[in-house]
């Protein structure tokens, strides 16, 4: 049982790539022993002998003298008895071993083992890329001489020529960041980082649309802020991927974007802060009459002008009036922090969710310009348009509850407010007016504080301020 | 006989430029340029080689160097020298058939590696290059092991004080340092004396110029160590031939630093066991260091990797050819009726076996693990080197089906 | 335009500086009749003669000491190591003497010396021949350091090296030795990319690889695989490793948001760490990932049986890619 083995030229040490045969010292039949020399071949400057590695029978020779061939390439063939000892060496390396046919023989150079994997896509000399300049083409990826499995190099085995396909990796494979990024996530696990995490492109980002990472809970890595998360805080959520829908008694909808937020802010608004609500109702027919009177004046021209208007002013002078309403309760720092402007935030029921736009110093604005912020507020919020800039920096709320056709509500603070108002609607009901029965336009103010900074005392003494400029609009005048 | 004899080098260029090139003798006689002879030990110049088994196979007295061998210890010395040489021209073949990277072959060297080789005690240690494969014989470190250095398995990865052989230097001239700096350990340990030990370090021509090499020539003399410097002057240093390492006889180098040097013929193996066994002697008594110059040749190339007709000519090695290490003393077992036929046979069979066994062992050894990177790099823990290999054995196992190998 | 080899190519650049400068000359171990081991200098001290193309004696620090000393009479020597491993006993000669003689002379002295030396791992070899020095030389402030990784850049950027007035360190990939490309051996040097300047080998959008010498292949070859996942993958040769190329890279960097280094060198204390350095402090709000470093272990050159673990690889390159976008 005799088993075809082939000896390929080999780098005999000058770096040579190819060799010429000048002399064949032994025809095919002939016996051959190892290390007996078997052909002469010529490099460069001198004939070198080369020794067979096999003993058996010479079965051909692959070239003909005078030939040049590359080094690599199959030059004889012997067949061998039985079991030989593999010319690949290594018992270790089954792989090279394993006769993938007769005309297997061992690579001259061990190490390289069976030749490396063919290119998946088109083969390319990298050599031709590197040098092709600087915008290389497709057309520059040309493929490479045929394959040696090392390429000879005057010192050592030789180059190995590399891969130019990817080993395939198990499904689940390991994708982990470096090092140190997984290990911190792993530290992470049970305890919230007192900073907040994100990526230096996402915090630059945070800071050009105005966006407090603070207050956003991440979806990336380790609990990471993501661009997304950024991106959805500041203009709503992208499309909404469907929910996955159960067919039958229940139905899943992913929470995500203004709802994710905002039931994050008001989890963490009514678990902070001590809420207390107080109710007053009111009788407004000035107000109301003060309302129609002022949409005929010029100034209110083309504006959209309603009780809202005064309550909001009403609520700017009370603040005035109260500053400790118009501030923020800074447990870190164990201080309050009272704000000397207004930011009124203005509650906005949205097809995404309740939203709250705020009107920067409101404060200082006059009342024709404070009705024009109050529209335009609310037109963009409705249209899913108020920026990140809008929605953030309040520092007192306003909540239209009677827009629900509602009298009272006990509002949840907008965090990190300390006061807000909601206010009911304006309807025709029974009030005592000089002791008798008359039908007037009465609404309920709820006040909701943060207990901690207001107590029952302030709070109430901003409500009933809040009644009596609502009952009768002058005292705005006097007290603003 | 001429070395080198650039006027025949024919056609291409001369190898050395005469234009500073002055030859100066062993008495300080100037030779004008043109003159190969005094750079040739034999001829012309004072240089005194000592040799005791001429290339013929005669002996020849030297009254410092009195050396009688039994016929059996000189049967002996041929076996080792046949076997040496059979491993050698073995992984030549290994090499060229791709089994090894790498070889750098003695052929020419066996009787000055085998005859300084049987001249160390015991207890003596040895310093070698990366072409002492006979010392490394005669050590007794199994010649798989040097293999598995050419053939990439390890860098070594014996234990020298198994064997007392350092793992091979493959920088030129480093061991000679570290030769001396052990010889000055001998010293701490009080082990000089008669029954003392000693260190050879091996070295070859071209080393010389290394600065290392001159600065443990400085070490040794100050501190008077007990160490023998055995510079193999094989005529070569890759293509560059002596003279462009030196304008004196090698040997003559010692004086400069003020301990003794002699020449000896490198061809043969009787005069380097004496010429060793004595300088060892010495050392092991505390009289310092030799340096003792081999005067033989790089019959092969520097290594596998180099050719050798690029740089010099064929007559000169057909030259040494006469004065082949092994024939010699062929020649005198003949000539002194002390082997007969089937003593050469069988060692010429046992030297079949060496082969085979040598060749077998070879193809047969396995590839280290790949996380044998990692290890022996310090004596301590490392974390660096700990996550490393840890990352990397995750790396491994992150793949579908084997490495290709 | 020619087709050669990147050692032909240095062998041409040799040429041309030597025809072109008669205070050119080269010096080293077999350098001369045999033409150096890699055939580099092959045919040069036939042609220049001995005087210009010398053989030295066996010893690294006297090539360079004594080159130091011709430089001070005005020649131009350009220095061979015979291989990366065998630099150390120079190491002296060119850290303490070579990159500080300008400085200690206050300009006065010029030291035009060139070493080269053939670098990386990859060739099956015993001990010393396989290493990447390169960080130690670019740590030596008044050093400049290069690499090529094509036959044309190499034909050039030897001249460069030679011409210019500073000391410089020339890296020669030696696995890439036999590597074939064209060279036009016509063009003007000027026109040539400046030594300083990187390279962009391939462009690309999702991640920036930085690679010098040998890994240049390499890297391109990992380009090339990672097409066919769908990852446009821009790799820079940097070419000059002291001084960088900040401006490319970071260029680069800021339009990719992800940098990978690769090199066969350690990576403990290797360039990809100044590297990596220096892209973070300038390119910080661009970066989506950490820079990643590929390269050798916290080890020694391992036996050549192992050096396919040990250098960096197509997959190690791309799973390096992989790690930038999993963060």
């Amino acid at each position: 049982m005799t088993q075809r083995r082939e000896f390929r030229l080999p780098d005999v040490g000058e770096g040579l790539t190819e060799a010429d045969i000048v002399t064949w010292r032994v025809k095919p039949g002939d016996q051959v022993t190892i290390n007996q020399i078997i052909v002469d071949i010529e490099t460069a400057k001198a004939v070198v002998e080369l020794p067979c590695p096999y003993e058996g029978v010479v079965s051909g020779l692959l070239v003909a003298e005078g030939e040049t061939v590359d080094v690599g390439t199959p030059i004889i063939a012997v067949d061998v008895a039985g079991d030989v000892a593999g010319g690949t060496g290594p018992a270790a390396s089954p792989a090279a071993d394993s006769a993938a046919g007769p005309a297997a023989g061992p690579a001259v150079h061990p190490a390289a083992g069976p030749t490396v994997h063919p290119a998946a896509g088109p083969a390319i000399d990298p050599a031709a890329i590197a040098a092709a300049g600087p915008r290389p083409s497709a057309k520059d990826l040309v493929p490479p001489p045929p394959a040696e499995e090392r390429q000879a190099v005057l010192v050592g085995y030789g180059v190995k020529l590399g891969a130019t396909t990817r080993r395939p990796r198990k499904a689940a494979a390991d994708t982990r960041p470096a090092d140190g990024a997984s290990s911190r996530a792993d530290a992470m696990n049970g305890s919230r980082p007192a900073s907040v995490l994100a990526k230096p492109p996402v915090r630059k980002l945070a800071r050009e649309l105005g966006i407090d990472l603070a207050g956003l809970a991440g979806t990336g890595p380790a609990g990471s802020i993501t661009r997304d998360d950024v991106q959805r805080a500041a203009h709503g959520p992208v499309a909404p991927a469907a929910g996955r829908a159960d067919r039958g008694r229940e139905e899943r909808i992913r929470v995500r974007g203004v709802r994710k937020h905002t039931a994050a802010a008001v989890a963490s608004s009514a678990f902070t802060a001590p809420h207390v609500t107080e109710f007053l109702q009111v009788e407004v027919d000035a107000t109301v009459q003060a309302v129609a009177r002022l949409r005929e004046l010029p100034e209110f021209a083309g504006l959209r002008v309603s009780p809202l208007l005064l309550v909001a002013r009403a609520l700017l002078i009370a603040v005035r009036r109260h500053p400790m309403i118009n501030s923020t309760w800074d447990e870190a720092a164990q201080e309050i922090v009272v704000k000397h402007y207004v930011n009124l935030g203005i509650a906005a029921a949205t097809e995404r969710g309740l939203v709250v736009p705020t009107i920067k110093d409101a404060d200082a604005l006059s009342l024709p310009a404070l009705a024009r912020a109050l529209a335009d507020l609310s037109a963009t919020a409705r249209e899913g348009r108020s920026s990140p800039a809008d929605l953030s920096g309040g520092t007192i709320t306003i909540t239209n509850v009677g827009v629900f056709g509602v009298d009272a509500g006990t509002p949840i603070l907008t965090p990190p407010e300390a006061a807000i108002l909601a206010f009911g609607q304006i309807k025709d009901a029974p009030w005592v007016v000089d002791g008798q029965l008359a039908v007037r336009k009465v609404t309920t103010l709820s006040l909701s504080f943060d207990h901690r900074i207001v107590d029952g005392d302030l709070g109430s003494a901003v409500l009933r301020d809040l009644g009596e400029m609502l009952h009768d609009p002058l005292r705005m005048l006097a007290w603003g | 006989m001429a070395l080198v004899n650039p006027t025949t080098m024919g056609a291409s260029e001369p190898h050395t430029s005469r234009e500073w090139h002055v030859a100066v003798d062993a008495d300080g006689a100037v030779t004008a340029p043109g003159s190969p002879a005094s750079l040739d030990g034999r001829q012309g110049s004072r240089t005194e080689t000592i040799q005791l088994l001429t290339p013929e196979g005669e002996r020849a007295e030297h009254p410092d160097y009195p050396l009688e061998l039994t016929a059996d210890e000189v049967k002996d010395l041929y076996r080792d020298l046949v076997l040496v040489r059979r491993i050698d021209t073995e992984a030549i073949a290994l090499q060229r058939q791709g089994e090894l990277g790498i070889w750098a072959s003695l052929l020419g060297q066996e009787a000055a590696q085998v005859g300084s080789g049987r001249a160390l005690g015991s207890r003596d240690m040895a310093f070698p290059t990366y072409r002492e494969h006979g010392v490394a014989w005669c050590r007794g470190l199994d010649p798989i092991k040097l293999l598995e250095l050419f053939r990439g398995v390890s860098h070594g990865g014996w234990d020298p004080a198994a064997h007392r052989f350092h793992l091979y230097t493959i920088v030129i001239g480093s061991q000679t340092l570290h030769a001396t700096g052990y010889a000055m350990g001998i010293q701490r340990d009080g082990a000089v004396g008669e029954n003392g030990e000693a260190v050879i370090v091996y070295f070859g021509d071209g080393a010389t110029s290394q600065g290392d090499v001159n600065e443990a020539f400085i070490w040794a003399s100050v501190f008077n160590a007990p160490v023998v410097f055995f510079c193999q002057n094989n005529q070569w240093a890759i293509s560059e031939p002596l003279e462009r390492q030196s304008r004196i006889p090698l040997y003559q180098r010692a004086s400069g630093f003020g301990f003794p040097g002699m020449r000896v013929d490198g061809n043969d193996v009787f005069a380097c066991l004496a010429v060793t066994r004595k300088a060892m002697q010495a050392a092991r008594e505390g009289q310092g260091p030799t340096l003792i110059e081999a005067f033989t040749y790089r019959m092969g190339a520097h290594t596998t990797t180099d050719d050798p007709s690029r740089y010099r000519l064929a007559s000169e090695l057909e030259a040494w050819k006469l004065k082949d290490p092994i024939e010699r003393v062929k020649a005198y077992l003949v000539r002194t009726g002390s082997a007969n036929a089937s003593f050469f046979e069988g060692v010429d069979e046992e030297a079949d076996q060496l082969g085979r066994r040598v060749r077998k062992s070879c193809l047969e050894m396995p590839d280290p693990r790949p996380l044998a990177i990692f290890e022996n790099v310090y004596a301590e823990p490392s974390t660096l080197l700990d996550a490393e290999r840890e990352q990397y054995a995750a790396y491994l196992d992150s793949f579908a089906g084997e490495a290709p190998r | 335009m020619t087709i050669m080899t990147l050692s032909k190519a240095l062998n041409e650049g040799l040429r041309k500086a030597l025809e072109n400068d008669p205070k050119v000359l080269v010096m080293g171990e077999d350098v001369g009749k045999l033409g150096g081991v890699f055939r580099v200098t092959d045919r040069l001290q036939k042609d220049f003669g001995e005087t210009r193309v010398i053989d030295t004696p066996l010893a690294e620090s006297g090539i360079i000491g004594t080159a130091i000393g011709l430089a001070l009479r005005g020649y131009r020597p350009v220095c061979e190591i015979q291989f990366d491993g065998f630099v150390y006993p120079a190491f002296d000669q060119i850290v303490s003497q070579l990159a500080k003689l300008r400085m200690r002379s206050r300009g006065f002295v010029t030291v035009p010396v060139t070493i080269r030396i053939p670098c990386g791992g990859g060739i099956g070899a015993v001990e010393h021949h396989s290493e990447s020095p390169e960080a130690l030389f670019a740590h030596t402030a008044g050093l400049r350091v290069v690499a090529c990784a094509n036959s044309a850049d190499a034909y050039a950027m030897i001249q460069q090296s030679i011409a210019c007035d500073d000391p410089v360190i020339f890296f020669e990939p030696k696995r890439r030795y036999w590597d074939k490309s064209e060279v036009d051996t016509a063009a003007e040097l000027a026109a040539a990319l400046p030594m300083g300047r990187a390279r962009t080998v391939l462009e690309g959008t999702d991640v920036t690889v930085l690679c010098y010498g040998p890994m240049v292949r390499t890297c391109v070859e990992s380009a090339v695989a990672a097409r066919a996942e769908g990852r446009s993958v821009e790799v820079i040769d940097l070419r000059s490793l002291s001084p960088l190329d900040l401006g490319a890279i970071c260029s680069s960097v800021r339009r990719t948001g992800r940098c990978v280094v690769v090199h066969e060198a350690p990576v403990t204390g290797g360039l990809g760490a100044e590297i990596a350095a220096r892209v973070t402090e300038e390119c910080f709000y661009h970066l989506e990932s950490p820079v990643l470093r590929v390269g050798g272990f916290s080890t020694p050159y391992p036996p050549s049986r192992l050096e396919e673990d040990y250098l960096p690889d197509l997959d190690r390159v791309l799973d390096a890619v992989d790690r930038t976008f999993a963060c």
